[in-house]
């Protein structure tokens, strides 16, 4: 039997998530908890109902046709019954075996293009199974991943073995402040960067650029030092934070709590990493 | 960018200063009351418009500039009373405003001798048709010398003023040309704005500029060998004369503000398999990126060789938001023409007509727009019918029938074409000189072209239809109808479910896609094999111009859950109301047909969001995939870099946002000038931007 996932999005020319032209799938859940996350709809591993209330005239049918109004279930009714299209269920189950049929449908576009199939999320290596059988089945396309690296040595081991290349997030150096702003410490994440760095596998690392938070001269020397002379690191990538992150929290019924100041100016000092000779560019 | 062309950006285009030189607008007939007393026939008509309107011109000459021509008569007089027209519509079919427009002018008719030189050919015809007692021929090409004189009179003027204002150098250029054939490039550029802007007088409209890094390139080449020019220089002057195209574009005749015709052709494929795109064009594709205006709207010519970095250098026009270049597939077009009869020189030579209409200069009379066939009414008069049906192949049959009638019922619509003369705009084309008529009787190529609208929505009804009624037999016959009937009032959840989850064209599934091969082959063999009363042929396309408004406008709520009334999308593009799987899918849904048989012209649309455009790689990106379309055998494309925010706010605060520049069908156009209808369908597009 093939394995099921979770899915909530495949985005078609993706084209900040690996060499050339790519399509992303969106897995659902993670094991980690970002004040900073733009996409709260990958936190949970459940499908679940996403409701845009921008165009909302409150006409009321949503309500009308729901089952269970005190605990929503997902079960979708309202979703056809609003007028103005503003629900969807977030997390769509595929096997493995369909999600890669419908993949290499592409396969053409990708080879003429130099490009693949990415994994991202949510975190993939937390539906590890599902992960491993997909990249089985994408054997002869570009396959990549774009991973926060909390998962064990041998999950990682395994789904390192199976891709063509991988983009690593480092968000914190520092275990302690790692826990405390991703609710999770950073050891078996930087555990696993040194394999990836041992693995010969071409990569890219990334920070997402909190101010306040890992924007600080210290957290990005540590990092520096984490990322010195790696021979398969292509490069660092920057991404400043964006206001926009906190926009889809009430569609899914969460709150945006950030506990950082939105409005200060990212510090982002490529000079850092410059002089480690660490080729690095803001996104 | 120089200062001198900074400067006249903000004197033309920021500050619009030149609009003080205008007049108030006049009764445009004017003058036709006289030539209706003074009994002219409609050749003198058109010969006295010309020498009138410019007559009325006041010569407006700036002391920096070097290629001049201002309007200031903000009026085309026209030379029918109304009385006269509505007599003359009756008897007649009148192509939109009944004046000879969107055709592509081959200017090297007249760059090549000059006045003088074609005066003295002109001269040479008379006598040759006095000869023979041709005097209908003799008085044409009398009307032609009229025409240039009327036109050399005009530029003396204009010289004068200049010589006042001190413009010593502008003063010279005009004692030169027209009369004169130009040596120069900047000559040529002076000639060429001169013969525009009287087309333009002359009520002529969608007056192109065709490959003009083509026509023009012998001029830049022999100034850059005689080191008159350098590269800089020649962009300047590029610069200029794309200026002037948009210095009097909001007085040009159209459908909307910006749909005026001035497109431009840039590269292509020669008969003996090598590229033509040169250093000029590429001078044309900067200054058109560092202006950033609304004209000329520049049309890149592609094929399966094309190097990627030219689709790079397209893609950092498109990352401008201008909506162009739109590209155009040589391995697709020239089969097409070649099918179609043009001969193999003509076919390699195409250029654009003013959307997306594939013609050819010089020799092409072709009205490719002369009406338009909706897919969505030929589908629903066969489905509102369902009950008649045991299987979807008896729909299908039906629907072929429709597509056959309508056909027949367009062809017949457009009998007894009436068209103004145009003496200028014939001494460009081929052959009118030589034989003594006029263009507008008629040339090499008389093909009329039919559009064909709203195939996504014929073919995603279609596909529910069979799926939902046939197949699964989920939604019976009775309902289905009662819903479009009703508009879907009393089946909201019916329509929900057709709009969001019913089969679609842009999904890349082969049983979907392959209903619009189906319905595009019947609409060419519906065309194939008849001949218009001009001796052409019907060609058949994939484009909409604004059909998609107009033919949706009445149309009846459709089986794919649009609701009645609700917009087609435009062009050969996908519903605009469905999220779709992506633009992968897109290009692949729309590049399964037989595309040869239908490409009188119309390009898949594609709105990418301005975050893809963001860095230098991921440029490329698009680019290559703007690429991939072309290698999959796509006819067609054009591709939008857009912000939704921006045009939502503009819509609330015009003010803000004057020089928003958006596509809308087959041209650019400033957004806070357009009609709502249009603002609102390019704002629904954009919902679903990738």
């Amino acid at each position: 039997m093939s394995k099921t996932g979770i899915i909530f999005d495949i985005k078609q020319l993706a084209v900040f998530d690996g060499p050339g032209i790519r399509t992303t799938v969106f897995m659902k859940g993670c094991p980690l908890r970002c004040k900073w996350c733009h996409n709260p709809e990958g936190l949970s591993f459940l499908p679940q109902l996403m409701v845009s209330t921008q165009g909302c005239d409150g006409c009321g049918r949503c309500k009308e046709v729901c089952p269970s109004p005190e605990h929503c279930t997902a079960c979708g009714r309202c979703v056809v019954a609003c007028p103005r299209h503003l629900r969807k269920i977030c997390g769509t189950e595929y096997t493995a075996e369909a999600l890669a049929k419908k993949l290499w449908k592409d396969e053409r576009i990708f080879r003429m293009n130099g490009g693949g199939v990415t994994l991202s999320g949510g975190e993939p290596t937390a539906q590890w199974e599902f992960v491993l059988e997909l990249l089985e089945r994408l054997e002869g396309i570009h396959r990549a991943i774009e991973t926060c690296g909390y998962c064990s040595w041998e999950i990682f081991a395994e789904i390192l073995n199976r891709l063509d290349y991988i983009i690593m997030d480092i968000k914190l150096a520092d275990p302690k402040k790692h826990k405390y702003w991703t609710g999770k410490s950073n050891e078996r994440i930087l555990a696993n960067l040194e394999q990836l760095k041992c693995s010969k596998k071409p990569f890219t690392a990334r920070i997402p650029l909190i101010p306040g938070v890992n924007d600080t001269k210290e957290n990005l020397r540590m990092t520096a030092e984490l990322l010195k002379y790696t021979d398969n690191l292509e490069r660092l990538e920057l991404l400043p934070y964006h206001k926009t992150a906190g926009a889809k929290y009430s569609m899914v019924n969460l709150e945006y709590a950030p506990r950082f100041d939105e409005n200060q100016e990212v510090n982002a000092a490529v000079e850092i990493f410059e002089r480690y000779e660490i080729p690095v560019r803001i996104l | 960018m120089t200062e001198k062309i900074e400067q006249m950006l903000t004197y033309y285009v920021k500050n619009r200063e030149h609009h003080k030189f205008r007049r108030a607008p006049k009764d445009p007939y004017r003058l036709a009351v006289n030539y209706e007393r003074e009994g002219l026939d409609d050749l003198e008509r058109t010969v006295r418009r010309l020498r009138d309107m410019l007559e009325e011109e006041t010569p407006v000459v700036l002391p920096g500039e070097s290629i001049a021509f201002l309007r200031t008569v903000v009026t085309v007089p026209e030379i029918y009373t109304a009385a006269e027209f509505e007599e003359l519509s009756r008897k007649h079919y009148i192509h939109e405003q009944g004046k000879v427009c969107n055709i592509s002018p081959d200017y090297m008719h007249l760059l090549s001798c000059g006045f003088d030189g074609k005066k003295r050919e002109i001269r040479k015809r008379i006598a040759e048709f006095e000869k023979n007692g041709e005097r209908e021929r003799v008085r044409y090409e009398r009307s032609l010398l009229d025409t240039l004189e009327a036109i050399e009179t005009f530029t003396d003027r204009y010289a004068q003023e200049a010589e006042r204002v001190g413009n010593q150098e502008a003063a010279r250029l005009l004692r030169r040309v027209p009369r004169e054939k130009p040596e120069t490039f900047l000559e040529a550029l002076q000639f060429l704005r001169i013969v525009h802007y009287c087309l333009w007088c002359s009520f002529n409209y969608h007056n192109t500029l065709g490959r003009f890094d083509q026509y023009m390139y012998p001029f830049y080449e022999k100034d850059m060998r005689e080191g008159r020019l350098t590269k800089e220089s020649a962009l300047e002057l590029v610069e200029e004369f794309f200026l002037c195209l948009n210095k009097d574009s909001d007085l040009y005749t159209g459908m909307q503000q910006g749909d005026n015709g001035q497109s431009m052709v840039l590269g292509g494929l020669k008969p003996d398999g090598t590229e033509s795109y040169n250093e000029l064009s590429d001078i044309c594709l900067q200054a058109s990126l560092e202006l950033k205006l609304i004209d000329p709207k520049i049309n890149l010519r592609v094929n399966k060789n094309t190097p990627l970095s030219m689709y790079v250098r397209g893609t950092e026009l498109t990352r401008q938001g201008l909506g162009f270049p739109q590209y155009s597939n040589d391995d697709i077009v020239v089969k097409a023409l070649l099918d179609w009869g043009y001969e193999e020189k003509d076919a390699y030579n195409y250029a654009m007509a003013a959307c997306w209409e594939f013609i050819i200069p010089g020799c092409g009379m072709d009205i490719p727009n002369i009406n338009g066939l909706s897919f969505p009414a030929c589908v629903v008069a066969s489905v509102n019918r369902l009950q008649e049906f045991d299987t979807f192949e008896e729909v299908m049959t039906d629907v072929k029938k429709n597509i056959y009638a309508e056909a027949k019922r367009l062809r017949d619509s457009v009998a007894s074409v009436y068209l103004e003369p145009a003496p200028l705009l014939s001494m460009l084309m081929d052959g009118c000189v030589e034989r003594g008529t006029d263009i507008s009787r008629g040339n090499k190529y008389n093909n009329f072209g039919f559009h064909g609208t709203g195939i996504a929505t014929a073919v995603d009804s279609l596909a529910s239809v069979r799926k939902y009624v046939y197949e699964e037999k989920s939604i019976t016959k009775e309902t289905l109808l009662d819903a479009l009937e009703k508009d879907f009032k009393g089946y909201e959840e019916l329509a929900n479910m057709l709009r969001y989850e019913g089969p679609k064209m842009g999904n890349d599934e082969d049983e979907v896609d392959e209903l619009a091969t189906i319905l595009l082959d019947w609409f060419a063999d519906s065309m194939e094999g008849f001949k218009n009363e001009r001796g052409g042929i019907y060609r058949v396309g994939t484009g909409s111009a604004m059909y998609y408004i107009w033919q949706s406008k009445d149309e009846q709520a459709t089986p794919d859950g649009r609701h009645k009334g609700e917009q087609f999308a435009a062009n050969y593009s996908p519903s605009i109301f469905t999220r779709l799987d992506g633009p992968i899918s897109i290009v692949k849904s729309f590049t399964k047909q037989n595309l040869t048989r239908v490409s009188n012209g119309g390009p898949l649309t594609i709105e990418l969001s301005d975050t893809m455009f963001r860095n230098e790689e991921s440029l490329e990106k698009t680019a290559q995939f703007v690429k991939t379309f072309v290698d999959l055998g796509g006819h067609q494309m054009q591709i939008n870099a857009v912000n939704r925010e921006q045009m939502i706010d503009a819509k609330k605060h015009p003010e803000n946002h004057r020089n928003l520049i958006v596509r809308v069908w087959g041209w650019s156009g400033y957004f806070v000038e357009l009609d709502e209808c249009y603002q609102d369908h390019i704002i629904k597009r954009m919902e679903l931007v990738v």
